[in-house]
């Protein structure tokens, strides 16, 4: 508990901060209203009035953010092996190296299954 | 061969994770604010040292109107942003446009309390060590922050309602999220070794490298891990590129093709400030964490090291300045020489080659740790070894043989089409001129000179 | 003292967006919600003495709700908010039987801890040198069994990523060459023209106008052209909007 408090006081200072600047900006700043000041930024053409395709962005990101998670919780387990290694000795690194290599063959079919490649 | 033995047992004012949590609360109060203190003015003096640099490396002089030398031309700037309009853009949601900044920037000031920067030192009569904090756990939660600090990247993005903020937005977030394992991957190298995630720890089994016996020989090891793990080391620097989306992997904010990818409604004003900010203490964070994993924390470097004050009171905190401003030139250095990498290319790097790269020199490093083990079975660990070895050649050599025979296919093609335009020139689809036209000579006929020249 | 004074504030503060995870009506702010309870359990978590699942906790939430929201921008669209329509049958009657599970679960767990004179997690992994290495020893001796059943679920996950989202190409995607190629083999090896010199506004929404001073229909931007035929935004000059049109019905023609 001691520990996490310094986390707090600077985590509370970086708010602080932050905050205060969001707050004092409307104040130090001139206000003069103009509408294509406030659009979409476009490169001066008219925005663009909904995104394209209703706004759906391709699936490709969902590959990556679902590989993403299968390899934390990989690398998750490596650290407490890593710390304990000493510990665990050899039966302990067997292990893992099953582990990783059942991994391996998931990575292995996404990566033939082109999963990996970004067109 | 197992007789690698640490030297030197650590000295006693070296702190580790029981030497925190003892400080009354305005120590700690004290160092927080200095390290506040100290990260504000390094991203005001990072923003013009990297000015100045890159610009000295493109031949030119750069900020150099404001105070001398340009030294106040980050002041000026903050100042000329602060009274700027501040805009809120008419389809923005408000809420989360003003609070993308915000997330962005805690976590990465968070991540720096956890940051050793030099030992045991007498503040104010109180023993305490030059570290806000330190948590059994202290590497991830610099890992927990960076993945929350991307969601400050990613709401930047949505809440702002326009395309080029919305593709850069998730860009990015696809981009740290790969790098993010290969960067978690080459922790494990120094876990092995080091047996901890404290930071403090970390540093001090880098005291000293202790000694390798052999054949009655004692050489002395190297202490710091970027010497024994320097695959691991050269992965993590790729990745803290790639983490902080800085050259050649600023992709998010691809200027040619995005603007100003997800920070492009954010115009001006502190907003615009804040992004900055929280995108520089990122850099410092990377910085740090890789000179305390891999370059030895606070400590001396060799020949300074020999003098024996060198360690000891706040002499430290010089080293650790020293060596952060050596990193971030480096950050400079590659912005300076590199181009911008393609999208396919980077994220086919960091998947397809960072990170089973990454694996089995894990493997290796840790069937060699396995050796040290007492009592370890060794025939069992010589199979192991053996077999981590032949796995991997075979899977290079595989490599090896397919790229090889994609390439000569590729070749084969090549020759072909050519074969092919040369006797039917149009062939290709380009507009080419027949060969046979009455004023086109052929190249084996003599040019004929106008005779003016 | 402090454990008390952070579980209440994190109590209100998970509870609350617990509640605004369900009642939200943006998707968004949904899968937000859901990351602020999963930092709050963190927070408690490292006040449990817990640290190493408390930053697993945030590595991998994090990681987990990112992925919700990507999947909110790519299946429902950036703006749009919750249809309210079930569309899982028998959903309700599922959703009880989860949570009486669930409240099962909670009530053993309590009775547990009321009945059971609790060790302490710091006592509980002292024996070991540490939280981290408490857990090392268990998960790799006594729970290794689970432990390498971890990595085949991993495998389901990778495996039901790729059906789900990832559709092969039927060909091979066109290179520069092919690019080039094509253009040069079709009716346009240039680029169409711009809004250009003769254009009468500095927008590129309007076609430009030819040195004969006809209408060009080859620069009309086809998306541009379609929002303003949807939205009825055509210019008032005739022969602009009759090129616009053109160029829409051109489009939607070749489809």
């Amino acid at each position: 508990m001691e520990l996490y408090v310094p986390i707090l006081v600077l985590a509370v200072l970086a708010a602080g901060f932050a905050i205060f600047s969001l707050t004092i900006a409307p104040f130090t700043g001139p206000k003069r209203w103009n509408r294509a000041k406030l659009d979409a930024y476009e490169c001066g053409i008219e925005p663009t009035p909904q995104p394209v395709g209703g706004g759906r962005f391709p699936l490709k990101y969902m590959i990556t953010a679902m590989l993403f998670i299968v390899f934390d919780i990989e690398i998750i387990f490596l650290y407490p092996w890593a710390v304990a290694f000493d510990a665990l000795g050899v039966f302990g690194l067997i292990e893992m190296l099953l582990f990783i290599v059942t991994v391996l063959v998931a990575y292995a079919y996404v990566w033939r299954r082109k999963g990996l490649d970004w067109d | 061969m197992n007789a690698i033995r640490v030297l030197a047992a650590p000295e006693p004012a070296l702190p580790n994770v029981q030497s925190f949590g003892h400080d009354p609360l305005w120590i700690t109060i004290i160092k927080a604010v200095a390290i506040f203190v100290f990260l504000l003015l390094s991203v005001m003096y990072g923003v013009w040292m990297e000015r100045k640099l890159i610009s000295r490396m493109q031949h030119r002089y750069g900020p150099n109107r404001a105070g001398k030398f340009g030294l106040l031309q980050s002041i000026a700037d903050a100042l000329k942003m602060g009274f700027k309009e501040d805009l809120y853009p008419s389809k923005v949601d408000r809420f989360l446009y003003a609070i993308a900044p915000v997330i962005l920037v805690v976590p990465a000031f968070m991540a720096f309390s956890v940051i050793p920067f030099g030992p045991t030192v007498s503040m104010f009569g109180e023993q305490t060590p030059l570290q806000l904090t330190d948590l059994p756990i202290a590497v991830l939660f610099v890992l927990a922050m960076a993945s929350i600090g991307v969601y400050g990247i990613v709401l930047a993005g949505w809440s702002s309602r326009s395309p080029y903020a919305v593709l850069g937005g998730l860009r990015s977030s696809a981009q740290v999220v790969s790098y993010e394992i290969a960067m978690g991957l080459s922790f494990v190298g120094v876990f092995l070794f080091a047996g901890t995630l404290s930071t403090s720890e970390i540093v001090a089994k880098q005291a000293s490298g202790g000694t390798w016996e052999v054949l009655g020989l004692s050489i002395p090891m190297p202490s710091w891990y970027v010497v024994m793990l320097i695959p691991s080391f050269l992965i993590y620097a790729i990745t803290m590129l790639g983490e902080t989306n800085r050259v050649p992997f600023d992709l998010p904010e691809g200027e040619g093709e995005l603007v100003g990818g997800y920070q492009t409604e954010y115009s001006s004003s502190l907003k615009f400030a804040l992004i900055q900010m929280g995108e520089y203490v990122n850099v410092f964070v990377v910085s740090a964490v890789s000179i305390t994993l891999f370059f030895g924390g606070w400590r001396a470097p060799w020949p300074i090291s020999l003098w024996e004050g060198a360690n000891v009171g706040y002499w430290p905190l010089l080293w650790f300045f020293i060596k952060l401003v050596l990193v971030f030139g480096g950050f400079i250095w590659v912005r300076a020489s590199m181009p911008r990498i393609r999208y396919d290319q980077l994220m086919a790097f960091g998947w397809k080659v960072l990170i089973p790269l990454n694996l089995a020199w894990i493997m290796l490093v840790a069937t060699v740790r396995a050796f040290r083990i007492e009592g370890a079975d060794r025939t069992a660990l010589f199979t192991i070894a053996a077999l981590v070895v032949v796995g991997c050649l075979v899977l290079f050599f595989r490599f090896d043989t397919v790229l090889q025979r994609r390439r000569e296919t590729r070749a084969e093609e090549l020759k072909q089409e050519f074969e092919l335009l040369e006797e039917q020139p149009a062939a290709g689809g380009h507009p080419v001129p027949p060969l046979d036209l009455p004023h086109y000579h052929g190249a084996d006929r003599k040019e004929i000179s106008s005779g003016i020249h | 003292m402090g454990e008390t004074i952070t579980f209440w504030v994190l109590a209100v503060v998970s509870v609350a967006a617990a509640l605004g995870l369900v009642l939200s009506r943006k998707a968004v702010y949904c899968a937000l919600m859901l990351g602020v309870v999963m930092g709050s359990l963190a927070v408690l978590y490292a006040v449990q003495e817990a640290p190493f699942l408390a930053a697993v906790q945030i590595i991998v939430y994090t990681g987990a709700v990112m992925m919700l929201f990507l999947f909110v921008l790519m299946l429902v669209g950036v703006d749009s908010t919750d249809s309210l329509v079930e569309t899982i049958k028998g959903q309700r009657f599922w959703a009880i039987v989860a949570g009486l599970g669930f409240a099962a679960l909670l009530a053993l767990a309590i009775g547990n801890v009321a009945f059971v004179r609790p060790t302490g997690l710091g006592g509980a992994t002292s024996q070991y040198g540490g939280n981290v290495q408490g857990l090392a020893q268990l998960i790799f001796t006594r729970h290794v069994f689970a432990f390498e059943v971890a990595s085949a679920l991993l495998i389901t996950a990778a495996l039901a990523a790729m059906v789900l989202a990832h559709r092969e190409r039927a060909k091979a995607k066109p290179t520069q060459k092919d690019l080039a190629r094509a253009r040069f083999a079709g009716p346009h090896p240039t680029p169409l023209p711009g809004p250009g010199v003769y254009a009468r506004h500095n927008a590129n929404d309007m076609p430009a106008l030819l040195p004969d001073g006809t209408v060009s229909e080859l620069s009309v931007n086809r998306i541009i052209a379609r929002h303003d035929v949807q939205e009825g935004r055509l210019p008032e000059d005739p022969r602009l909007a009759e090129a616009i049109r053109q160029a829409v019905e051109v489009e939607e023609e070749s489809k």
